[in-house]
């Protein structure tokens, strides 16, 4: 766990509210660990997940208020992490489900681990994107039902897309969830990340982000 | 007490030590845990934060282990990094004026561990309020007084009562100090969710000056300043209307490092 500055180095425009914001900095970090990033705009620092593109250290960001809108117009970012629990898959034949902004975090994923990666994002994208995509909520559908022959699934997204892919993948395995709780510290001091689950409180931060999806939904 | 630098991390904020991980231990003049209650505490529901650029809000409502396993962990040596590294202050609140006494009965043998106890009379995620009862809250300052030998600290916040009366009475009952303002009563309102908990942050910072000077003028307390503590300038100003300490709770959620350039300035 550091403090540390990055300097961007490429912003990729993936559609009109996502982008991919390399940097020139390397840190060591795991599957589905994120940093806290300072912005002007709050007075807490926010998550995001860690990934790889083009060979370097990246985020991905879906502007979707002012501070991730602040995130892509700055050269220069004040981050502290890589903060909570790497994701280890078990055995067996894996996909991950993500939305567009999870790309670098699902492509050093796949790296990694060999699974299969499957994007779906409401807009057509304005790159090639190196994973099959499905773009809207109908053919997200139909591509979860489509899914089989799988041991296990992570999904990583918002709240809203997360929950519809559990419902359609409960049954056919092993289904982890990236979960978005708000967070101030991202290191486990504050307790304003907490989840409630079947095993009692659970602090996202360092006890998740991902955490089996049975454990907190039916 | 003496601390140097005179800064102290907030109760709360920093958890358990956790940000010992991200601030050099040298520039912390004490760390003040996390307000610890007599029985195990789960916490209000989630949501339990909302931010904007000039406060936080948290309804994280104590959660906390209990005094039964924070002593447990205290004998397992699971915060002997932290008392290697740096003071520590202890922090502990009741839901009731018995259970105050209960935990600083259960602590009084561990207190010379710690550089001073903090009673937190001012949590506004709880349903009591100490400080709206000045009869109880009296019999109660004298007997923790009696019970325990340590730094006495009562956490005040502006709600319930004017705050330099009750620390008159802080102080008139033999306590040494208090930390002043806590975060007080808000809500804030995201879509369809009314967020209510404490709020923090910039927001609190004329009312916690305006709180320290008074209980300075009417008291000769030990004063840890609380609330807006942003930035070098800020930490100056509270020092300025008489504290002397200052608490870093919200900066921290900004960055970490700034308690470090705030100590700088203060060695
Ligand atoms: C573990 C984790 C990893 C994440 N990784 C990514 C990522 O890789 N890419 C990406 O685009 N987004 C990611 N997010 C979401 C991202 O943190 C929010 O979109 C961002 O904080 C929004 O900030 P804003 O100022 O633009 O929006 P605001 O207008 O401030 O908020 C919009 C919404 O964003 C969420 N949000 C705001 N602040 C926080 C915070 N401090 N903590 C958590 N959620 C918050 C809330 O749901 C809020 O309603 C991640 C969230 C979590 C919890
Ligand atoms: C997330 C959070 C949790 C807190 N928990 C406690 C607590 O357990 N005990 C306590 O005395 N104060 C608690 N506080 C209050 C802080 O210690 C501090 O007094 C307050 O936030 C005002 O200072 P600030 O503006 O510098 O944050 C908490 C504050 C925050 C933001
Ligand atoms: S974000 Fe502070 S405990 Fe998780």
């Amino acid at each position: 766990m550091e403090n540390f500055s990055l300097s961007r180095c490429e912003l990729i425009q993936l559609s009109e509210d996502t982008f991919i914001v390399t940097f020139n900095e390397r840190i060591d970090f795991e599957p589905t660990q994120f940093i806290m990033i300072e912005t002007e705009t709050s007075i807490v620092r926010k998550p995001f997940g860690l990934g790889r593109w083009n060979d370097r250290l990246a985020i991905g960001v879906q502007v979707i208020g002012p501070g991730t809108a602040y995130m892509v117009q700055q050269e220069k970012l004040y981050a502290h992490g890589p903060c909570g629990r790497g994701f280890v898959p078990p055995e067996g034949r894996g996909a991950v489900i993500a939305t567009l902004a999870c790309l670098p975090m699902v492509f050093d994923l796949q790296e990694r681990y060999n699974c299969d990666v499957l994007i779906g994002s409401v807009d057509e994208p304005w790159i090639e994107v190196p994973f099959p995509l499905v773009v809207g909520d109908e053919a997200f559908l139909k591509m979860l039902q489509s899914l089989n022959g799988y041991d296990w699934f992570l999904v990583i997204g918002s709240d809203q897309m997360e929950k519809i892919a559990y419902d359609a993948l409960k049954n056919k395995g092993e289904v982890f969830v990236s979960f978005n709780e708000y967070m101030a510290c991202g290191i486990g001091a504050c307790r304003g990340c907490a989840k409630v689950t079947k095993h009692g409180l659970k602090h996202l931060c360092i006890d998740g982000p991902v955490l089996r999806g049975e454990e907190v939904w039916n | 007490m003496e601390l140097r630098p005179p800064i102290v991390i907030a109760s709360g904020v920093g958890g358990m030590g956790e940000y010992l991980k991200l601030i050099d231990p040298r520039y912390i003049g004490a760390y003040t845990l996390k307000t610890i209650t007599f029985k195990p505490r789960l916490g209000n529901p989630p949501p339990r934060l909302i931010a904007t650029e000039r406060y936080l809000i948290n309804s994280i409502g104590l959660e906390n282990i209990g005094v039964e396993k924070f002593i447990e962990e205290l004998e397992n040596g699971l915060y002997e990094e932290l008392f290697r590294k740096v003071k520590v202050i202890f922090s502990f609140a009741g839901e009731d004026f018995e259970e105050y006494l209960k935990v600083a009965e259960k602590m009084a043998p561990y207190q010379d561990r710690f550089v001073a106890f903090e009673c937190n009379f001012s949590c506004p995620n709880v349903h009591f309020n100490p400080l709206s009862d000045t009869n109880q809250l009296k019999k109660m300052l004298i007997e923790l007084r009696k019970k325990l030998d340590v730094f006495l600290i009562a956490k005040l916040g502006i709600e319930g009562a004017f705050i330099e009366q009750v620390a008159r009475l802080v102080e008139e009952c033999g306590w040494n100090g208090v930390t002043v303002i806590n975060t007080i009563r808000a809500l804030h309102i995201n879509g369809e969710t009314l967020i209510k908990g404490g709020i923090s942050g910039p927001v609190l910072k004329p009312i916690a000056l305006r709180a320290v000077y008074e209980v300075r003028n009417r008291t000769n307390l030990y004063i840890i300043a609380s609330g807006g503590i942003m930035n070098e300038t800020d930490a100056q100003d509270f020092f300025k209307v008489g504290a002397n300490a200052v608490s870093i709770g919200t900066a921290l959620y900004r960055d970490p490092e700034i308690v470090e350039r705030i100590a700088k300035k203060f060695l």
